[in-house]
C-alpha cells in the first residue's frame, strides 16, 4: 500500500509557481521518489486542488493531487492538507474526520471509468472522476490550473479516449478484460455501464437510472429538429449528464461514509443531515435517494419512535449537503445580448433557458426576458416583429378593457355576475402585497391597475373568471412589466399554464397534489408511508405552495427568482412539484420524528414560510427531477398544470375544463 | 407554555367578512385593515383563562372563497369550536350561512360548538342584516350569536371566550371524551384528567405564537 505523507506547500509561492510550468515541472519524479515506496514514481503533482464539501464556495478543503506510477499501473491520490480547512464553520466539528472522508487513497486508474472536465466561464476548472462502479468522487477544483497537464499525464500512461458524445468526457479505457473492453466501446456514452458487476444492488439501481436518463438524451439528440413537438420532454442534453454524475458524486460520498466513518462519528453528528445521508437501500430499486434519510437504517416501514431530530432547522439547512449543479449569478444584460442575433432573435432558446434556469436574470432584464419565458413572444421573433406585436396587443387590451368599462350602472344592476366579480376583485387588490413598496399606501395607483387587469382578464377568460390567488400571480408581473397592457398579456400567458389552479372544481390543484403524492412515493417511500399512516395523502398541506407557486413562502425578490427559474421549464415543466418534494424531504426527519399529524403538519408547513433557502432547494429539486427521470414524469398525468396544450403554446386556446 | 386544555377553533365564512381581522384582533389586539388575503389557512393562538384554568386556543383562519371549499373542508376535522362569520353590511354573506353550516355539520365533529358572528357592527349606517335576523338564524340552528367589530374590538374577546366557555362546560358535562383528540381538545400538563396528563403539546405545538 502506498502511504503518502503530507508536506503542506500550499503557502509556498515559489513552489506553487513551479507547479504552473506545465507537465515537465510537474513530473517531479525526483522529489516523488523520496516519499513513495520503492518502485513508485510521482508523475504528476498539483497543489491547491480542492473540493467544496457544501454549497458554500468558502468552505473548501484543499489538498494535493498526485498521479503515481508503480510498475505498469497508474494510481491517483488526493490528500487534503492537515489542519487546513478554509474558512469553514465546520472546523470545530473535527475536520480531520471530515477531511479524511474525502481523501482519495491510491486509486488504480483501472478502476476509473471516465474523467469529466468542466471549464466554467467563471471560476475554476474542475474534474469529476467517475469510477467503473458508477460512483464518482466530488469535483476536484484546480485552483492553480493544471487540468490539461493532468489529462496529458494520464494519457502518457493509460489509454484515454475522448468521448464521441462529449468532448469534455475522457474515457479511461484500460480494461484487462477484453469482453469488458468491447462492452465499454459499445456503450461509450454511458459512464457507468460496467457497474452491473457490482454486488451492491443500489449501485445497479443508480446506474440504471443514469442509463435511463441517457437513452432519453440520445432520443432527444436525434430529434433536435422537432424540438417544439417535444415540449413535454424538456429533458435536455447537458444537465442530465452533469447531474447524473453529480448525483453519483453524492452517492460516492455516502458510500465512503459507510466505509470510512466510524460509529463514533455518527454518534457525534447524529444531527448532521450530511451524515444521515444515504443512497438507496437495496430493497428499493425504484426509490430515489433520501436527501435526509437515516444512517444505515433499514426501511422505515415502522416509524422509529426516536428519530434523531435536527436541533435547529436553520442550522440544519446550512449544513445540508446540497445536490444538483451549483447555482450561478443571475444573467446580466451583457450575457443576454449574446443570446440575440442582429435582428433580435434568440438564437438558441434551449441555451438561454438553461442559463436562466441556473441563475435567473438580473432584475433590470426581467421586463425584457419574462415575456419570452412566458410564451408571450416567440424566441424566433425579431425586434421589429415584437414591436408590431406590442402595438397590436396594446389595442387588443384596450378593446377588452372597454367591454367592462362600458357597463353602465344601470346595466350593472342587472348583471349580478359582473358585480360579484368586480366586488371580489376590489376587495382582493387592496389585500395584495400592500406591505411591498410598489403597492403600499392609500390610493396607490398600482393597486387600481391590478384591479383593472384582473377585471379585464375575467372578461378575456370569462369561463375562468376571477379567483383568489390570481392577484398574487399578477402582482410581480405588474411590478416587473410596469405597463398595464404588457402585464396583462404576461398574466394571460402565465394563466395558460397555471389557470387550472383556479378551476372552480379544483381539478387542476387536485391533479398536481396527486402527482406530488406519486413523486413522494417514488422518491421517499417511508415518508409516503408515513403520510399514508397519518391520513395525509391528500397533500392539502402543500396547497398554498402549489396554488401560487411559493409566492407566500418567500420574499418578493426570491419569488421572482424562483418563478423565472420554473418558467424556463428547463429540466421539467413540473419542477415546482420537485421543489415540493425537495422541501418535504429536507424536513422529513422532523416530520416523522415528531410524529406530526395532519394539523400539526399543516401548521408546520405554513410556518416554513420565509425559511426556505431558494438556491439549495432548487438544486435538490433539480437533482430529484433528474434522478426520477422518465419514472418521475410518468408519475405526472398528462395535462397536469402547468403543461401547455400540445397544439399551441400561445394565449389563444380555450381551456378545456370549462367551469361556470 | 402549559395549559389545561388546548381547543382547536376554525373561523369560516365568506371571503372579506373579516375572519383574519377577527383573529388578529383577538391574538394581537390590533386592527390591520391592510393585510394579505388568506390563501389556504393561517394560524393564530392565544391563552385564555376559564374557571382559573389556562386554556390555549389554536385558531385556524380559513380562506373564504367558494372555490377553495373542497380544500378548507379538510381543516374542519377535529375542531372543537367554529366561528361562523358574516358581514352585517353585505346581505349575501348572511344568505350563504346555511351552506357554511351544512359544510360544518357534514365535515366537523357533531359536538363542535359554533358561534355565529355578525362582524363589522361598527358600520351600523351600512347595515344590511338586522341583529334580530342574526339572532333568529342562530336560534334556529342552535348556535351562539354575537355581533362584533374587529375594527373597534367590540365583542371580539367575548366571542372567542364565550365559545371556549361553552366547550369547557361540555367537557365538564362529560359530552367529550377528552382523551380522544378528534374532538379538537387536547389535555395539557395542567389538566385534570389524570390519565391524560403529561400529554403536553410542547413538542407538537412548538413554535406556536402564544399571543
Amino acid at each position: 500500500m502506498i502511504e503518502t505523507e503530507l508536506h503542506d506547500l500550499s503557502d509556498d509561492a515559489d513552489y506553487a509557481a513551479s507547479q504552473q510550468q506545465g507537465s515537465q515541472s510537474i513530473t517531479r519524479s525526483d522529489s516523488g521518489r523520496r516519499s513513495e515506496p520503492e518502485g513508485a514514481e510521482v508523475v504528476y503533482m498539483k497543489d491547491n486542488v480542492s473540493i467544496h464539501p457544501t454549497q458554500y464556495m468558502s468552505e473548501r478543503i484543499s489538498g494535493r493531487l498526485k498521479l503515481i506510477k508503480q510498475g505498469d499501473s497508474l494510481f491517483l491520490t488526493w490528500i487534503p492538507y492537515k489542519g487546513q480547512n478554509t474558512n469553514t464553520r465546520l472546523s470545530e466539528r473535527g475536520d480531520s474526520d471530515r477531511n479524511n472522508l474525502y481523501t482519495i487513497r491510491p486509486l488504480p486508474l483501472t478502476d476509473v471509468r471516465s474523467i469529466r472536465r468542466h471549464t466554467p466561464p467563471l471560476g475554476w476548472q474542475y474534474i469529476i472522476v467517475v469510477l467503473a462502479s458508477g460512483l464518482a468522487f466530488p469535483p476536484l477544483y484546480f485552483y492553480n490550473g493544471g487540468v490539461k497537464e493532468f489529462l496529458t499525464t494520464i494519457k502518457q500512461h493509460v489509454s484515454l479516449v475522448r468521448s464521441a458524445d462529449d468532448a469534455n468526457v475522457f474515457i479511461v479505457n484500460d480494461f484487462q478484460d477484453p469482453l469488458q473492453k468491447t462492452l465499454s466501446s459499445l456503450e461509450l456514452p454511458g459512464v457507468v455501464s460496467v457497474a452491473a458487476q457490482s454486488t451492491n444492488a443500489s449501485l445497479v439501481a443508480s446506474s440504471s437510472q443514469v442509463n435511463q436518463g441517457r437513452s432519453d438524451v440520445s432520443s432527444y439528440d436525434s430529434n433536435t429538429g422537432s424540438q417544439s413537438l417535444r415540449r413535454q420532454k424538456n429533458k435536455s442534453n447537458d444537465p442530465t449528464k452533469d447531474l447524473s454524475i453529480q448525483v453519483l458524486e453524492k452517492f460516492s460520498l455516502v458510500t465512503k461514509f459507510a466505509r470510512e466513518t466510524t460509529s463514533q462519528l455518527f454518534g457525534e453528528n447524529s444531527g448532521d443531515p450530511f451524515l444521515s445521508n444515504e443512497w438507496k437501500r437495496p430493497s428499493h430499486s425504484q426509490s430515489l435517494p433520501d436527501l435526509q434519510s437515516q444512517p444505515s437504517t433499514n426501511d422505515l416501514e415502522e416509524v422509529p419512535c426516536e428519530v434523531p431530530v435536527p436541533a435547529d432547522p436553520m442550522e440544519f439547512e446550512k449544513l445540508a449537503l446540497v445536490w444538483g449543479k451549483p447555482r450561478q449569478p443571475p444573467m446580466t444584460k451583457e450575457e443576454w445580448i449574446t443570446f440575440l442575433d442582429s435582428e433580435g432573435r434568440v438564437v438558441d432558446s434551449n441555451d438561454l433557458r438553461k442559463r436562466i434556469f441556473y441563475g435567473g436574470v438580473v432584475h433590470e432584464l426581467r421586463k425584457e426576458v419574462w415575456p419570452f419565458l412566458l410564451g408571450c413572444y416567440d424566441y424566433n421573433s425579431t425586434y421589429a416583429e415584437r414591436e408590431y406585436l406590442r402595438s397590436v396587443r396594446k389595442q387588443d387590451y384596450e378593446i377588452i378593457k372597454l367591454q367592462w368599462q362600458s357597463i353602465s350602472p344601470e346595466q350593472a344592476k342587472r348583471f349580478t355576475k359582473f358585480r360579484e366579480r368586480k366586488g371580489l376583485i376590489e376587495k382582493d387588490v387592496v389585500r395584495t402585497d400592500r406591505a411591498f413598496s410598489f403597492y403600499d399606501g392609500d390610493d396607490n395607483p398600482n393597486v387600481n391597475v391590478l384591479h383593472d387587469i384582473l377585471l379585464t382578464y375575467s372578461f378575456y377568460n370569462f369561463d375562468l373568471g376571477y379567483c383568489q390567488g390570481m392577484s398574487d400571480f399578477l402582482s410581480p408581473l405588474l411590478f416587473v412589466m410596469e405597463d398595464e397592457f404588457e402585464a396583462f398579456w404576461c398574466f394571460a400567458a402565465l394563466l395558460e399554464r397555471v389557470g387550472p389552479n383556479f378551476n372552480r372544481d379544483q381539478s387542476g390543484m387536485h391533479a398536481q397534489l396527486f402527482a406530488l403524492s406519486k413523486l413522494v412515493e417514488l422518491s421517499d417511500s417511508p415518508l409516503h408511508n408515513y403520510f399514508k399512516q397519518q391520513d395525509c395523502l391528500n397533500y392539502f398541506f402543500c396547497f398554498r405552495w402549489i396554488l401560487i407557486q411559493f409566492k407566500r413562502e418567500m420574499r418578493y425578490e426570491e419569488t421572482m427568482r424562483l418563478w423565472e427559474v420554473l418558467w424556463t421549464h428547463y429540466p421539467s415543466e413540473h419542477l415546482h412539484l420537485y421543489v415540493c418534494v425537495a422541501i418535504l424531504k429536507r424536513y422529513r426527519n422532523k416530520i416523522i420524528g415528531e410524529q406530526m399529524d395532519f394539523d400539526t403538519l399543516l401548521k408546520f408547513i405554513n410556518e416554513l414560510s420565509g425559511q426556505i433557502d431558494l438556491d439549495s432547494i432548487v438544486r435538490d429539486a433539480e437533482a430529484l427531477c433528474i434522478c426520477a427521470g422518465e419514472t418521475g414524469e410518468a408519475c405526472i398525468p398528462p395535462g397536469t398544470p402547468p403543461s401547455l396544450p400540445i397544439e399551441n403554446g400561445l394565449v389563444s386556446s380555450q381551456l378545456e375544463d370549462e367551469v361556470l | 407554555m402549559s395549559y389545561a386544555y388546548l381547543f382547536k377553533y376554525i373561523i369560516i365564512g365568506d371571503t372579506g367578512v373579516g375572519k383574519s381581522c377577527l383573529l388578529l384582533q383577538f391574538t394581537d389586539k390590533r386592527f390591520q385593515p391592510v393585510h394579505d388575503l388568506t390563501i389556504g389557512v393561517e394560524f393564530g393562538a392565544r391563552m385564555i383563562t376559564i374557571d382559573n384554568k389556562p386554556i390555549k386556543l389554536q385558531i385556524w383562519d380559513t380562506a373564504g372563497q367558494e372555490s377553495f371549499r373542497s380544500i378548507t373542508r379538510s381543516y374542519y376535522r377535529g375542531a372543537a369550536g367554529a366561528l361562523l362569520v358574516y358581514d352585517i353590511t353585505r346581505r349575501e354573506t348572511f344568505n350563504h350561512l346555511a351552506s357554511w353550516l351544512e359544510d360544518a355539520r357534514q365535515h366537523a365533529n357533531a359536538n363542535m360548538t359554533i358561534m355565529l358572528i355578525g362582524n363589522k357592527c361598527d358600520l351600523a349606517h351600512r347595515r344590511a342584516v338586522s341583529t334580530e335576523e342574526g339572532e333568529q338564524f342562530a336560534k334556529e340552528h342552535g348556535l351562539i350569536f354575537m355581533e362584533c367589530s374587529a375594527k373597534t374590538a367590540q365583542n371580539v374577546e367575548e366571542a372567542f371566550i364565550k365559545t371556549a366557555a361553552t366547550i369547557y362546560k361540555k367537557i365538564q358535562d362529560g359530552v367529550f371524551d377528552v382523551s380522544n383528540e378528534s374532538y379538537g381538545i387536547k389535555v395539557g400538563y395542567g389538566g385534570i384528567q389524570g390519565n391524560a396528563t403529561g400529554r403536553d403539546a410542547s413538542t407538537s405545538q412548538s413554535g406556536a405564537c402564544c399571543g
